[in-house]
């Protein structure tokens, strides 16, 4: 087939005009071989450029597409678009980077222009190795899997659910609510913990669409977005298994305490009346503050920050609910004397300095400290402490608080690789991108909400699991067919020596191993198209469409020459 | 193959080998297929002509005297036999293969690259005291046999090949059972078990690890220690002499492009090399405007790209084994440039070739902090 490849600078109002000798560009390329047209354009993505584009396409019959603008990160989409209403196949279409590569950080004009005749002669190069790429559709299953029954799977299932969505939501415990329903209240409104649970789970017990599975696990998530097969098995000794299929998995499997043992200094497990936060909460909610004797406390202290430095991280809320836990002291026993030891005071945001305000003076006391060791010094525990002048100090006190690190739950690695993401920082589920992508992950169509990705509290969980559920409602439609990545990587049945490095390299789970073959084989729908598995293969056995050697080998040769 | 602990290392058997080693070592395994704990053994052994050494597959137990055990020359790199052997499955017999330490290692290279199957192997390795350059070799096939048993004796290694020369790992302990030499009484040998199989297959026979192996281990950690310092003295030279873009490109010149050094790589396991393969011939314009641009080109191409590339492909499991030197037809000293930069590449993410089965190869292992000395570099 005889090639006419129409090639297209843009302007970009003065963006590339000002930096680039547009026509010398267009002098350097008209006379290429295959090159039909070489023309310029003030503003490309215009709707006029656009129509432009579209005309130019028909009126030349033009079968390839070359434009030198901006980044592909910018308008790779708006000018693949206008291809295939242009009628030629998107793919035939190659985006020279003369914007942020050449005009914005080449200062010389002379220089600049030089180097965008490269970068429009490269793509005009590579343009030629194309090959159309086909579309791909597939059904999509608008159900949804909600591993964790604390408040942030609670809220998820219950914005998901609808009369033509199903959601099964799957809990390790005996019932659902989570962590919550140990708060008698919560920060800083005050208002009850237990009675905002209790209302959600009767909410959900309501809705014919959520199925829940109680002492259940996750054994096997496979698949892809639009259609995962999920296996769960309940924790009892017949361990009966279910089986279903969902579109997209939300993981609200929460979080545990850092556990105090492991530093022995705050005394934890070795005196009496050395409480977790979690431990205090509960006693709290029982109605009763007192100690291992039956005895109120007269005095009480709570350390902030236990295992900050083992885990190298803020947990965020422990501050906060440690000046609830003062508030719970003194509603209970108005006299007591509380001293809170911390290094750094976290209170953000817009109500939580008044909260704090509020709480201090009368008998409640904060003392910056460093180097706490707790001792047991007759009756008392006694908080041996540096304070901030670096003067060792110590106080007296019947009770002492923990506020432990948060850190993912014991089952967080098991699920991540069941759901084949992975984990970042602290072991937390790691987030596709802390900024732009702070729910998704790696892997389409599962998303994590709540503290399985971090410390957090519950106005911050509540809304991640709305995040989550404005993805998922966007993108898995009832009845709409979903498109799955057509630039994918192909793994060539007779250089493939099942050397498995592919597997290993592959974040989506995309790989499988023939057995009796022994080659690798990738399965196109979960495909992504990274490139991982074509960087790992030594003999070039995986390629991927779009990207493969000749295309990327006749763009350098033409850039570097 | 499950490890063992380091304190049941410590431990050894002494065996008695008043008829010889090579006759003592040869009878264990004898007495090894007798009692059933291997159904066959994979031996090198002298080929009928005379002249040169190949592997055998030995299912017939009364062929094993005419085994050689510790052969003067490395004809073929065993873990290739090996993968020949069980690339496409671990097969329903127990075998045995006797290699020396730097193939037992590529073994266990190809394993972790899936191109073996050890399930039913286990790998005997012993102390290596080198091997002999094959051309040496060919040269005079008796006289060779006797200057290496001589030098291998006194554990003289200025015969040997220049990579054997400098080479600290040729005790080290990888595979399942060790035969030490070194630090032995007269007419005895040692035997050191690495792994649960190891112990499982001596205890069938009897042999009871509970001598003291101190005397073997003082004088391969001398050994090693000597060869450590040399391999450094002889990869800082040679550093000197094929360091920068020019040197290399005057080292490799007189490459033929034959692929031999690929061809007898153990750890070259590619169905078809990349440099043999069709993306890497291009059209003769692409070709010509190489030429325009550089006023010339060396035809066949990308002959140093072939060297680099290997280079990079599989430096980080060569054992520095020096098949690729002995197969080179032109005397490039391919294999003391590659023992050089794997030492560096596998030093970058403390990797040892071969070491240790479960350690996970380099580049399938993510670590969240690494590599910052290659920052650096570039600062």
């Amino acid at each position: 087939m005889e090639r006419k490849i129409g090639v297209y600078i843009c302007e970009c109002g003065p963006n590339i005009a000002e930096k680039v000798d547009i026509d010398k560009v267009i002098d350097a390329v008209s006379s290429i071989d295959g090159v039909a047209v070489a023309e310029k354009f003030k503003l490309l993505c215009s709707s006029d450029g656009k129509k432009f584009l579209t005309d130019q396409i028909k009126k030349q019959g033009l079968t390839h597409l070359v434009i030198s603008a901006c980044s592909p990160k910018d308008h790779e989409k708006t000018f693949m678009e206008v291809c295939e209403n242009a009628g030629i196949n998107p793919y035939l279409f190659q985006l020279a980077n003369i914007r942020e590569q050449c005009a914005w950080v080449t200062e010389d004009k002379a220089e600049a222009t030089k180097k965008a005749i490269r970068l429009t002669k490269a793509a005009i190069k590579r343009v030629r190795y194309h090959t159309s790429l086909e579309k791909k559709e597939i059904e999509g299953i608008p159900d949804v899997l909600v591993i964790g029954g604390g408040i942030a799977g609670i809220e998820a299932s219950l914005q998901l659910v609808s009369s033509d969505r199903k959601i099964y939501l799957v809990e390790k415990t005996s019932s659902l609510g989570g962590l919550i329903t140990n708060f008698e209240k919560i920060y800083p409104g005050m208002g009850s913990g237990s009675s905002i649970i209790k209302q959600k789970i009767q909410d959900v017990n309501k809705k014919e669409n959520i199925k829940v599975f109680l002492n259940s696990e996750v054994e096997e998530v496979i698949g892809f977005f639009g259609n995962f097969e999920v296996k769960i098995k309940k924790i009892t000794e017949e361990g009966e298994i279910a089986e279903f299929n969902v579109g997209a998995v939300v993981l609200a499997t929460g979080s545990t305490l850092f556990d105090p043992k492991k530093t022995p200094q705050y005394g934890y497990g070795k005196f009496d009346d050395v409480l977790t936060s979690l431990e205090f909460e509960k006693m709290n909610l029982s109605g009763e503050i007192s100690l291992k004797t039956g005895k109120p406390p007269k005095s009480a202290a709570i350390v902030h920050c236990v295992g900050r430095n083992e885990k190298g991280y803020c947990s965020e809320i422990c501050c906060m609910y440690s000046l609830k836990f003062v508030r719970y002291l003194k509603d209970k026993l108005p006299n007591i004397k509380v001293s809170n030891f911390y290094s750094d005071l976290c209170i953000p945001g817009k109500s939580h300095q008044k909260f704090y305000e509020q709480t201090k003076g009368n008998n409640v006391n904060f003392v910056r400290s460093s180097e706490i060791e707790i001792t047991k010094k007759g009756e008392k525990l006694d908080i041996n402490y540096k304070d901030e002048t670096g003067g060792k100090n110590n106080i007296p006190v019947d009770m002492v608080i923990l506020a432990p690190a948060i850190e993912p739950t014991s089952d967080a690695p098991k699920l991540a690789e069941i759901t084949s993401i992975s984990q970042g920082n602290g072991g937390f589920f790691a987030e596709e991108h802390e900024k732009i992508n702070p729910v998704s992950t790696s892997t389409e169509g599962v998303y994590i909400v709540g503290s399985d990705q971090g410390p957090k509290d519950i106005p911050a969980t509540m809304i991640q699991a709305e995040a989550a559920t404005g993805k998922i409602l966007s993108s898995l439609i009832p009845g709409r067919k979903i498109e799955p990545e057509v630039k994918t990587s192909q793994i060539s049945e007779s250089l493939c020596i099942g050397c498995k490095l592919c597997l290993s390299v592959c974040s989506y789970g995309a790989i499988t191993f023939d057995e009796t073959k022994k080659i690798s084989v990738v399965n196109e729908v979960i495909c992504r198209g990274c490139g991982n598995c074509v960087a790992a293969c030594p003999s070039g056995a995986a390629s991927i469409k779009h990207f493969n050697f000749n295309q990327l080998y006749q763009e350098i040769m033409e850039a570097v020459q | 193959m499950s490890k063992l602990k380091d304190n049941l290392k410590s431990k050894g058997a002494v065996i008695s080998a008043k008829t010889g080693t090579k006759e003592s070592i040869i009878d264990f395994l004898k007495k090894a297929m007798d009692k059933g704990v291997f159904d066959a053994v994979l031996i090198p052994m002298r080929v009928p002509a005379g002249d040169s050494f190949a592997y055998v597959l030995i299912k017939d137990k009364s062929l094993l005297k005419d085994s050689f055990p510790l052969p003067p020359v490395m004809s073929v790199q065993g873990a290739k036999a090996v993968s020949s052997l069980t690339r496409l499955g671990k097969g329903n017999m127990k075998i045995a293969t006797v290699m020396r330490p730097c193939e037992t290692r590529a073994t266990i290279e190809l394993t972790k690259l899936g191109q073996t199957n050890l399930e039913n192997i286990t790998l005997i390795s012993m102390d290596c005291p080198g091997v002999l350059p094959i051309s040496d070799f060919l040269d005079d096939p008796n006289k060779g046999m006797k200057l290496f048993n001589d030098a291998a004796k006194k554990w003289d290694d200025e015969i040997m090949r220049p990579v054997c020369q400098i080479c600290d790992k040729s005790s080290m302990v990888a595979g399942d059972i060790h035969i030490g030499t070194l630090g032995a009484k007269k007419d005895t040998f040692f035997i050191i078990s690495n792994s649960q199989k190891g112990n499982d297959a001596l205890e069938k026979l009897d042999i009871k690890l509970k001598e003291n192996i101190d005397s073997w281990q003082a004088k391969i950690k001398d050994i090693s220690e000597e060869k450590q310092k040399k391999r450094k003295k002889a990869h800082n030279d040679l550093k000197s002499e094929i360091g920068g873009l020019d040197n290399l490109l005057d080292t490799f010149s007189r490459c033929i492009n034959c692929h031999n050094c690929m061809k007898v790589c153990p750890i070259c396991y590619c169905r078809l090399c990349y440099f043999d393969s069709d993306k890497v011939k291009h059209p003769s314009e692409d070709y010509l405007q190489r030429a325009e641009s550089k006023g010339s080109i060396r035809f066949l191409p990308d002959t140093l790209l072939f060297q680099t590339g290997r280079m990079m492909h599989m430096s980080h499991s060569c054992v520095s084994c020096g098949a690729c030197e002995d197969a080179c037809p032109v005397s490039i000293p391919v294999a003391q440039i590659f023992s050089m930069i794997a030492d560096e590449t596998q030093g970058l993410f403390d990797y040892v070739s071969g070491r240790d089965i479960e350690e996970p190869l380099p580049l399938v292992a993510y670590k969240e902090e690494e590599l910052h000395e290659m920052e650096d570099a570039n600062d």
